[in-house]
């Protein structure tokens, strides 16, 4: 069974009369990473901060790293968070403000400043002033700061606006790494759909404060995929027809139903003769396939 | 707790803020001492010169230098300096405001006060040890004031300008709860107001516009300002440190104590309640 990082029950944060959250359920689970798409204003900062106690929920409830939410504190050393933009005191080096948080955590070894610095990349810049820094380098020191103290859980709000595209991949990387190696589970949001889909294992759109869907890479892929979509009554039949004679293993199983195949993607027609010649009952044969922005339209579209 | 006083002590050990407030408050000492005369704002006066001695006024405005101008003040008999001197301490509110600006205003304003509160402690206990350390801070910029003049009149000035050791430290703790009334104010005001330019624009003229107010109030209609004379900050810290009767002492300290519950009580609820940007 996995262990549950994050769990909320109908969170709801209201703003006078404007609902920033409607009854918000998500479950993250340990060595997720896990994307939150949404609009500017769709709730996803509102909910980082709720969970990282920078405001007050109006109601619901959470459970973060099995604490219930009116009993953070002492969890709350075990997250690691970078909300809206990076923070830090301008007049003190990177090192500096690093040292200023971890004497804060209790954090005796300061190795630990220096090797956060060096994975983000800013180890040769750890006397430079905070206010002297580029966009994209206090991004990564904020980053530096998320995983300053060995977190089990990060939280990152938009970690990449601003970084150039090598500091995106480079950043893509540390953090697949930090997942991979110390299974370190991420709750990250962007509104870079591209970037967020070559890192997070698990999504979740959010649209007016409301979750219209959440969904593995697995299935988004199946969703957005360009491929045959094979509907038929005899999946298993038509897997050994794509096998022996379409020679193709490029394909997946959805469901007792449906198929999709990555392959002839050009020759339908051949797909179809083929199946309807092994004696296979084809309910639906048909091409699919859209891009990530127009998936994430077309789902906005259906929660309207 | 210990850890958040002691992150900040390294943060503002390493700006240059607290450095120049010592070295301002050793300027304004080093004048006052020199010159026989403590600085005042608003509504104090000074007690070491009997403005009804003309002849005396008239000795004082004929000096052209500082050096005649001591003799003046020597020649006129002795009186306690560092006491005058210690009575306009609320001259020091404007270094407690450099205070809470370096130690609570700055971390609002940076929006660094996100990274504590989502990763290291509870609002509880980020405005609690906020609050010890401006308290500590305070303390120690009254303990340098204080004896730092006390030391540098001493060394000036002679034994005749000074009040006996015993008695001065005396004066400077009754002093201590209306002094620790005006930080729990300053505390209060920036957790309230969580930006560095909205809490100057108001803390600083803040004690001057209360006393304009008040005495605006007391002139329009007339009232009786016993009240107002005897409790008003800036009057009760030079009142405290001449020869105040023990009822007085324990008034102000009562004082002293209702600011300290009522501002904290208000601030803190305040931080509670809002949302960190």
């Amino acid at each position: 069974m996995k262990e549950i990082i994050l769990k909320t029950n109908n969170l709801t944060k209201k703003y006078k009369d404007f609902i920033a959250l409607d009854k918000i359920n998500i479950e993250i689970n340990k060595g997720d990473i896990y994307g939150l798409i949404g609009r500017n204003g769709a709730g996803k900062t509102t909910l980082m901060k709720i969970i990282t106690t920078l405001a007050n929920k109006t109601s619901g409830e959470f459970t973060l790293l099995n604490h219930n939410d009116n009993d953070l504190t002492e969890t709350k050393r075990r997250i690691g968070s970078l909300i809206e933009n990076p923070a830090f005191f301008p007049n003190l080096s990177a090192y500096d403000n690093l040292k200023y948080y971890a004497i804060q955590k209790g954090i005796t070894n300061y190795k630990q400043i220096d090797e956060s610095l060096k994975l983000v990349g800013l180890d040769d810049v750890i006397k430079k002033k905070f206010k002297n820094f580029s966009l994209g380098m206090k991004q990564r020191l904020g980053i530096a700061f998320a995983i300053l103290d060995n977190p089990d859980f990060i939280i990152l709000d938009e970690p990449i606006n601003g970084l150039d595209p090598i500091g995106i991949s480079d950043l893509r990387d540390t953090f697949k790494r930090l997942n991979k190696e110390r299974n370190i589970t991420i709750l990250i949001s962007s509104h870079i759909l591209s970037e967020l889909y070559l890192l997070a294992t698990r999504f979740c759109i959010i649209e007016k404060g409301k979750v219209v869907k959440e969904l593995s890479k697995e299935e988004l892929d199946i969703e957005c995929s360009k491929c045959i979509v094979i509907k038929t009554d005899d999946v298993k039949k038509v897997s050994i027809v794509l096998e022996k004679d379409l020679k193709t293993t490029n394909y997946k199983v959805v469901d007792k139903e449906e198929v999709r195949l990555y392959d002839y993607l050009e020759n339908i027609e051949t797909v179809n003769k083929t199946l309807v010649k092994s004696d296979i009952n084809i309910k639906q044969i048909r091409e699919t396939g859209i891009s990530l922005e127009d998936y994430f339209k077309s789902v906005i579209k259906e929660a309207k | 707790m210990i850890n958040i006083i002691k992150s900040d002590l390294y943060r503002i050990l390493k700006g240059k803020a607290i450095y120049i407030v010592l070295a301002v408050i050793t300027i304004l000492s080093v004048v006052s001492v020199v010159g026989m005369s403590p600085g005042h704002i608003g509504l104090s006066i000074g007690s070491n010169v009997d403005m009804s001695d003309l002849e005396m006024m008239e000795e004082i405005s004929s000096a052209k230098t500082l050096g005649e101008y001591r003799e003046i003040m020597k020649n006129n008999g002795s009186f306690a300096l560092d006491k005058d001197i210690v009575g306009t301490n609320v001259n020091l509110y404007y270094f407690f405001i450099v205070i809470a600006v370096i130690v609570v205003a700055t971390d609002f304003s940076n929006k660094s006060i996100k990274n504590t509160i989502s990763s290291a402690i509870s609002r509880k206990e980020y405005y609690f040890s906020k609050l010890l350390l401006i308290l500590g801070l305070g303390t120690f910029l009254i303990l340098f004031n204080n004896y730092g003049t006390y030391i540098l009149n001493l060394i000036i000035n002679g034994k005749a300008f000074s009040t006996p050791l015993l008695e001065f430290t005396k004066l400077t703790i009754i002093q201590l709860p209306l002094l620790y009334g005006i930080i729990s104010l300053l505390v209060c005001l920036a957790f309230v107001l969580r930006k560095t330019s909205l809490f100057n624009s108001i803390s600083i003229p803040f004690i001057m516009v209360v006393q304009l107010i008040a005495t605006g109030i007391i002139n329009l209609f007339k009232l009786n300002a016993d009240w107002f004379n005897n409790y008003e900050i800036q009057l009760a810290l030079t009142k405290l440190v001449n020869n105040p009767t023990n009822k007085y002492i324990v008034s102000c300290a009562l004082l002293g104590i209702a600011y300290i519950v009522i501002f904290n009580t208000i601030g803190y609820y305040a931080f509670k309640k809002a949302e960190i940007k």
